[in-house]
């Protein structure tokens, strides 16, 4: 018999596993991971750049709530995240660098409301 | 009534391997059998069908780059790169040299996470549970390097866009680069072990002829599998694969366990490439148009067809701007679509049932790409 299998395992016996117990530890997320959308609606200048280019309609433009309305008075883009491809095109159109992708990888949901990244969370 | 019964003799019997065969992918093969040899063969491609080429001719440039990751989900950086030629030779950009040194790191990395799922699916196919998790962990590694430089596991989203890259590569991406290399080696010799399982399974099994290869259309690691010495990075270099040295492995038996070993002997010669361009990377812009994600497409005017060397085969972009946003008419040619039907139904005639799987997935096949 070979014994070179048997090494093998030996030396897997001792080794660190290649996955990880998950919610006690998780693995990092780089930076430029393509997660959850965050708009900094003081930022946004209601150019509708990112409902264009998105190339799967995921934006539409809407109102603010009518309590932010006087405050918030042209339209915002909102991200059905159930369209949504996290191609991020919508964050490299973004002249003012008002909609970003975040790191939040954690999506699911059994709310459909929940898919939806709204300009003001109310 | 004799007839009937002579056609249907009781040891007949017709079966389908695939759709939704674990062992498959997502296309079928209609396969007549008497008792347990194959008679016939029949693929019966369709079930990924995504209309792609029709979707590209309403999308601009940029979005089409995202699109075409799902060309082929196995080698998306690929499919990317061939996209992004197409149009840089429409738009007549000019690829800052640093964006051509990382699209063909990328295109290499990828080829090597392609090629360990192939001997993944070559080991599910025949049972070797082992190489299948060794396979995918050891692909999950490379997986973690697109995370850091595209943002995405599996899915790049058009980093490989037109005019360069989307973005740089960030501060530790070359380390990372050169510690994943390490785990790679490793996973090589684990492959290139003459193991009894792929020795009994594969060896004379499914043999392709050079002149049959030749004839039904064959491209890539299967065409080099049946001995005959052709890569387009040589014969047609992009990028900058004329600067790089590399050799091209050939073997000539043309059966299943052949064109396996041109598949892992390609993933050393795949690192000495990603070795030489990361030691020459020169420093720069990365983008062509820089700032927005934008492409003039209505500048462009004519047609074009760039070929490139998938891991695979041959992959191409035939595409025709008249001036319009998006482009007039959109044509992909997967590596896959010959390999998966004439030649599948050549190989398949006549042999043992328990074959199947393994000349199957020895012709490394992408349902998506042959469906696109
Ligand atoms: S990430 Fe892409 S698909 Fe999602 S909203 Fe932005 S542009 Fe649209
Ligand atoms: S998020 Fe950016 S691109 Fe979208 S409307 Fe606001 S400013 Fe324009």
């Amino acid at each position: 018999m070979k014994i070179g299998p048997v090494k093998e395992v030996f030396k897997n016996l001792f080794k660190k596993p290649m996955t990880v117990m998950f919610p006690e530890e998780v693995v990092e997320i780089p930076e430029r991971n393509r997660g959850r959308h965050h708009l900094d609606i003081d930022n946004c200048i209601s150019c509708g750049s990112c409902a264009k280019i998105c190339p799967n309609r995921a934006i539409r433009m809407i109102e603010a709530p009518p309590d932010f309305k006087e405050k918030y008075p042209k339209t915002y883009p909102q991200v059905d995240l159930g369209k949504c491809c996290f191609c991020a095109l919508c964050e490299d159109v973004c002249p003012k660098d008002a909609l970003t992708l975040t790191t939040n990888v954690f999506l699911a949901t059994f709310e459909k409301e929940d898919t939806y990244v709204n300009p003001i969370e109310v | 009534m004799t007839s009937v019964k002579k056609k249907y003799d009781a040891s007949d019997f017709e079966m389908f391997f695939g759709p939704a065969h674990p062992g498959s992918g997502n296309f079928s093969v209609k396969v007549e059998m008497r008792g347990e040899r194959v008679l016939k063969a029949t693929a019966d491609p369709g079930y990924l069908h995504r209309g792609f080429e029709k979707l590209m001719e309403y999308r601009e440039p940029m979005q089409n780059s995202v699109l075409s990751d799902r060309v082929c989900v196995l080698e998306p950086l690929q499919w990317n790169l061939v996209h992004a030629e197409a149009v840089d030779d429409l738009m007549d950009y000019d690829v800052p040299e640093r964006a051509k040194y990382i699209r063909v790191i990328l295109a290499e990395l990828s080829r090597i996470q392609s090629h360990f799922i192939w001997y993944a699916v070559l080991s599910l196919g025949t049972g070797f549970m082992t190489g299948f998790n060794v396979a995918m962990g050891y692909r999950d590694y490379i997986l973690d390097v697109f995370n850091l430089i595209t943002g995405g596991r599996v899915y790049p989203a058009g980093y490989i866009c037109p005019g360069g890259v989307r973005k740089d590569l960030p501060e530790n991406a070359e380390k990372k680069i050169l510690a994943v290399l390490d785990k790679i080696e490793y996973m090589r010799k684990f492959a290139s072990t003459e193991n009894l399982a792929w020795l009994s399974r594969f060896k004379e099994v499914g043999i392709l002829t050079k002149e049959e290869a030749i004839k039904y259309g064959a491209t890539g690691p299967i065409l080099r599998g049946s001995g005959f010495v052709t890569d387009v990075r040589r014969e047609d270099p992009y990028e900058i694969y004329d600067l790089l040295e590399f050799d091209i492995p050939v073997h000539d038996e043309g059966d299943a366990y052949s064109r396996f070993r041109v598949g892992m002997e390609e993933i050393e010669e795949s690192m000495k490439i990603i070795t030489q361009a990361l030691d020459r990377l020169p420093e720069g812009e990365v983008r062509t148009p820089t700032l927005k994600p934008i492409v003039q497409f209505r500048k462009a005017n004519g047609e074009t067809y760039i070929r490139n060397e998938l891991s695979r085969g041959e992959g191409a972009f035939y595409m025709v701007a008249t001036g319009e946003k998006t482009p007039y008419r959109v044509k992909i040619r997967g590596p896959s679509f010959s390999h998966m039907i004439p030649i599948l139904e050549r190989l398949l005639t006549g042999v043992n049932y328990a074959d199947v799987p393994a000349i199957y997935w020895s012709l490394y096949q992408c349902p998506a790409d042959v469906d696109r």
